[in-house]
């Protein structure tokens, strides 16, 4: 099993550090400079995790526990009003990207209420281009159980975060997580920071979940390796949106148009395959500045293989 | 600021209770509260919130906020509560031109050519605007998609029931009941 750490540390000897991780046959997720420091993160076989946490020392460095790196996961909240938002739901956001993970936060239009509350088929979409939701509710019990309605239906794992423990949802949703609900003010207090840290490790236990899910049935190539490749090309090496490429456990988002490179995608050579036979790709829900990439399982893969040559 | 929550479910009465005075506080209206009274009825829903203003907001001029003295063609002012400064020089800008008024110091302002008892009338502010401010707060703090909602505004007492759907003659007696227990000052 691939798992995901992060180096920190300074430019000096970094050369030694790239070489190992290519040696085990481990992929750099993400690589940023700052003057004299650096930080990696990489994907790595678990077996040499030990090894490489020793290159990392011996080059300077420190080894960070970055559990979701390589995920983009979605905080929902009911609105984006001032009721709703910023608080709680920024400081989950945050939390998630301490654990390393890429967050988005995202409100529904007709949210809020009880009776009337709703989500559409064009949000629920969105929701599922993430790897994860965390869907943030409030601080009445009946309200929350009534409410289901907003998640049950989501085809990625939905992590339900709300003010009292509600009855008879385990089976809408992957987690629960109750004590937090609407809050006026920044979550600071150490009670509050234990339960940002307990939904940061659920969220850590639902994502390993899935991975552990996915590695049954592996994809036909590691969406790291293919953003090897794709970063390649100019439109996405020249692009200035802040993560022009970001990985998700079953593929990438590409931060440029796929109307407009369409060619580009469809002819891509991975593996002697072009990229269409071997991933789906959309443009993405949102709008059409960024492509979606879903990258077919091998057994996927040799299925229609069989099927054309029958 | 005493808060009453009292409603079917306790982890909301308590977090509600919370969230009132923070959000009071956020706005700066907490200090103008006597107490407030909130009743939850989530499965209803019906929401009750009720407060009592230390005082009924009531129009104020410049004399209630700043000693005025004349001394010959102009007018000395000083600032007495710091909350209405903006509003004072806000008044004499539109009413003098900036070129007449000079803040010689954070609460000292001189008028040229101003007569005292025209400074002292000009309004800074009305009380309609303060009791508007208060229902926003109130608004604030209730849950965002209860939109149906009933004013009641009486003296130094303001409450506001709300619900989601059709309001019953029931639910709005349910909030004048509560309304009264405040003790409206006549």
């Amino acid at each position: 099993m691939f798992e995901v750490m992060m180096y920190d540390g300074g430019v000096y000897r970094s050369e030694e550090l790239f070489e190992a991780i290519e040696d085990v046959g481990g992929v750099v997720l993400q690589k940023t400079r700052s003057s004299q420091l650096l930080s990696v993160t990489m994907s790595i076989p678990g077996e040499d995790k030990e090894y490489l946490s020793k290159v990392c020392k011996d080059v300077g460095g420190e080894v960070k526990n970055v559990p979701l790196a390589g995920t983009e996961i979605a905080v929902v909240g009911c609105t984006l009003g001032r009721h709703h938002m910023p608080h709680p739901i920024c400081d989950i956001a945050e939390e998630i990207r301490e654990y390393g993970g890429i967050s988005v936060v995202m409100g529904l239009a007709r949210g809020r209420g009880k009776a009337t509350s709703q989500i559409s088929a064009k949000e629920r979409a969105i929701i599922e281009e993430y790897d994860a939701a965390v869907f943030m509710l409030g601080n009445f019990k009946h309200c929350v159980e009534h409410k289901k309605h907003l998640f049950d239906e989501i085809g990625v794992p939905v992590i339900l975060v709300c003010g009292p423990e509600p009855e008879g949802l385990e089976d809408d949703c992957e987690a629960i997580v109750a004590g937090v609900g609407r809050k006026a003010e920044r979550m600071r207090s150490s009670d509050e920071r234990k339960k940002l840290e307990q939904i940061g490790d659920t969220i850590d236990s639902v994502i390993r979940a899935r991975r552990k899910m996915l590695e049954e049935d592996p994809l036909f190539v590691h969406p790291a390796e293919l953003k090897q490749l794709l970063e390649n090309y100019e439109p996405i090496d020249m692009s200035l949106r802040p993560a022009p490429i970001v990985l998700h456990l079953d593929g990438l988002r590409v931060k440029i148009p796929y109307n407009e490179h369409k060619e580009y995608f469809d002819n891509l050579e991975v593996y002697g395959r072009k990229l269409t036979d071997i991933a789906r790709i959309t443009e993405s829900k949102i709008n059409d500045s960024s492509t979606i990439i879903r990258i077919k399982t091998k057994s996927e893969v040799e299925d229609e293989d069989r099927r054309k040559k029958a | 600021m005493n808060i009453d929550v009292s409603g079917s479910d306790a982890y909301a009465c308590d977090a509600y209770g919370h969230l009132f005075e923070t959000i009071m506080n956020d706005v700066g209206k907490a200090i103008l509260i006597d107490k407030a009274k909130i009743v939850l009825q989530p499965e209803v829903p019906l929401f009750i919130f009720s407060v009592r203003l230390v005082n009924e907001p009531t129009n104020k001029v410049i004399s209630d906020a700043a000693s005025i003295r004349q001394d010959g063609m102009d007018t000395h002012l000083s600032i007495s509560d710091e909350k209405y400064a903006p509003e004072i020089l806000s008044q004499l800008w539109r009413k003098y031109s900036r070129d007449r008024v000079e803040q010689q110091t954070r609460f000292d302002l001189i008028v040229y050519g101003g007569k005292e008892e025209e400074i002292q009338d000009l309004q800074i502010s009305s009380g309609e605007e303060a009791k508007k401010e208060i229902i926003g707060a109130l608004w604030r703090a209730m849950p965002e998609g209860i939109k149906n909602r009933h004013n009641i505004s009486e003296g130094n007492v303001i409450t506001i029931v709300a619900t989601e759907e059709i309001m019953t003659p029931e639910q709005k007696a349910q909030g004048m009941e509560v309304h009264k227990s405040m003790g409206v000052d006549d």
